[in-house]
């Protein structure tokens, strides 16, 4: 499935009212995908907040920038940047200490998302598989069903986004169990 | 004409009744966790190990009742209250204006021991000393109208009570005027773990004649502390026993319900 399919299939996910969808890309284009279905959904006049597990804000920005996507009303949660010394200044990023934090994201989605204007709203997570590496699986997927089911109670639409090499069976079915929709997958 | 929809919701609350009036305490989840506030005139331990967040969560609490208009009060047993007042600037939920307007005091007790001259070379109150004290806590709280008060800390001032009796003395008579005065206070109580083991109190009674007991403490998670907060009891209020993450956020305290699996398994509470 092509990156311009997968952003029409969550469109129409979208259209069609659902609130949770886990969305799978190959690792060799997770990045650039990811950035382009982020700058489809600002296009769309759609506000969100970016939650970056595997790369600093700064790079996505960036890229997001260089995409030129509109970023009036895009927030960033970062779990990266203070974990590896990269730079912590951003009036448009809450960055969080350590990526064993995981409650740490809610609250601050819970922050920022008193911030977004657009009444069309979504949260990208990028990605779950960058929590895996610090999470037992356990406690990666108590933290996955409290924040799809917290999502669902604010009705922002969530997406998941998963590396497709990297989610095993386990992980998978959890997820599906959870969304609405799988896309990509 | 449509029909009066005359269901009535199911009361979730074992305890039926009619709720106490509640001090709110507008701090993000404590409030949801207390099912409305802390009852008004409650005195509540705030138990917690060093750096858990105590002083901080204290501090919320009263900027929070005078910026509503309430006489707030904060007795400083441990540190000059100078020195607590530039702390206090830290805060981004602070308002220096609150000071100026009278609507948060900052007493240090050593001021208030020098001049009642209860000051003692061996640090011991006598009976004299400990109702010559409960006058003075009495006096500020009435004259200045106060509706929260905060002790920093309690277990600084039953260093200096000679026995178990007696702290146990002083805080059920400090409980009596302040719920009279419908003043809601929290006691800090510094704790340590032992053997994995966090108390509530360094001598045992201060839980016993408080009202509420908050188990402040800092949890380890694969070598990072996070702190928490759990309620342990609140007299005259249904609430949460789940243990939360608290956490400093430029708003003010962030409270949220900690991950089960996220606690346990090798994880101390120190």
């Amino acid at each position: 499935m092509s990156v311009a399919d997968i952003a029409k299939s969550i469109i129409k996910s979208i259209n069609a009212g659902d609130t949770l969808a886990t969305v799978g890309l190959p690792a060799s284009n997770f990045h650039e995908g990811t950035v382009k279905l982020a700058t489809v959904l600002l296009g769309k006049k759609l506000g969100g907040i970016y939650i970056t597990t595997s790369r600093p804000s700064s790079h996505i920005i960036a890229e997001l920038e260089e995409a030129k996507a509109n970023l009036s009303d895009l927030y960033f949660v970062d779990l990266v940047s203070m974990t590896v010394g990269g730079n912590t200044e951003d009036a448009r990023t809450l960055f969080i200490e350590s990526p064993t934090m995981l409650e740490s994201i809610l609250l601050n989605i819970s922050l920022l998302e008193r911030r977004l204007k657009s009444k069309r709203r979504f949260v990208l997570f990028d990605s779950i598989n960058g929590l895996s590496i610090y999470s037992e699986p356990k406690v990666l997927k108590e933290f996955i069903n409290v924040l799809g089911n917290s999502m669902r109670i604010k009705a922002i639409y969530t997406m998941l986004m998963t590396v497709e090499e990297q989610t095993d069976g386990d992980l998978a079915a959890a997820l599906e169990l959870l969304s609405d929709t799988m896309i990509g997958t | 004409m449509a029909k009066k929809d005359v269901t009535k919701p199911i009361s979730l609350d074992p305890r039926g009744g009619r709720p106490r009036e509640k001090c709110v305490t507008h701090i993000e989840g404590i409030d949801r966790i207390l099912n409305g506030g802390i009852p008004v005139g409650n005195i509540v331990l705030l138990a917690g190990t060093v750096g858990s967040g105590k002083t901080t969560l204290a501090m919320e609490f009263l900027i929070n009742g005078a910026k509503n208009g309430e006489t707030c009060c904060y007795i400083s047993v441990t540190e000059p209250s100078s020195k607590m007042l530039s702390n206090l600037q830290t805060y981004g939920f602070f308002d220096d204006s609150l000071v100026k307007e009278g609507k948060l005091n900052i007493f240090d007790l050593t001021v208030i021991n020098d001049r009642l001259g209860v000051e003692r070379m061996d640090g011991t109150y006598t009976a004299k000393d400990m109702e010559a004290l409960l006058g003075a806590f009495e006096d500020i709280v009435d004259e200045l109208g106060v509706t929260r008060l905060v002790v920093d800390s309690i277990t600084a001032v039953c260093y200096q009570l000679p026995d178990r009796g007696s702290i146990r003395n002083f805080i059920f008579r400090l409980s009596q005027f302040l719920s009279t005065f419908g003043c809601t206070t929290m006691l800090i109580s510094e704790t340590v773990v032992d053997s994995n083991v966090q108390t509530y109190s360094i001598f045992g009674v201060e839980e016993a004649v408080a009202d509420g007991v908050f188990l402040m403490g800092n949890i380890v998670r694969q070598g990072d502390l996070l702190r928490s907060l759990q309620v342990v009891k609140m007299r005259g209020a249904k609430h949460s026993r789940a243990r939360h993450l608290i956490e400093l956020t430029p708003v003010g305290l962030a409270v949220i319900p900690l991950l089960k699996w996220g606690q346990d398994g090798g994880q101390a509470f120190t």
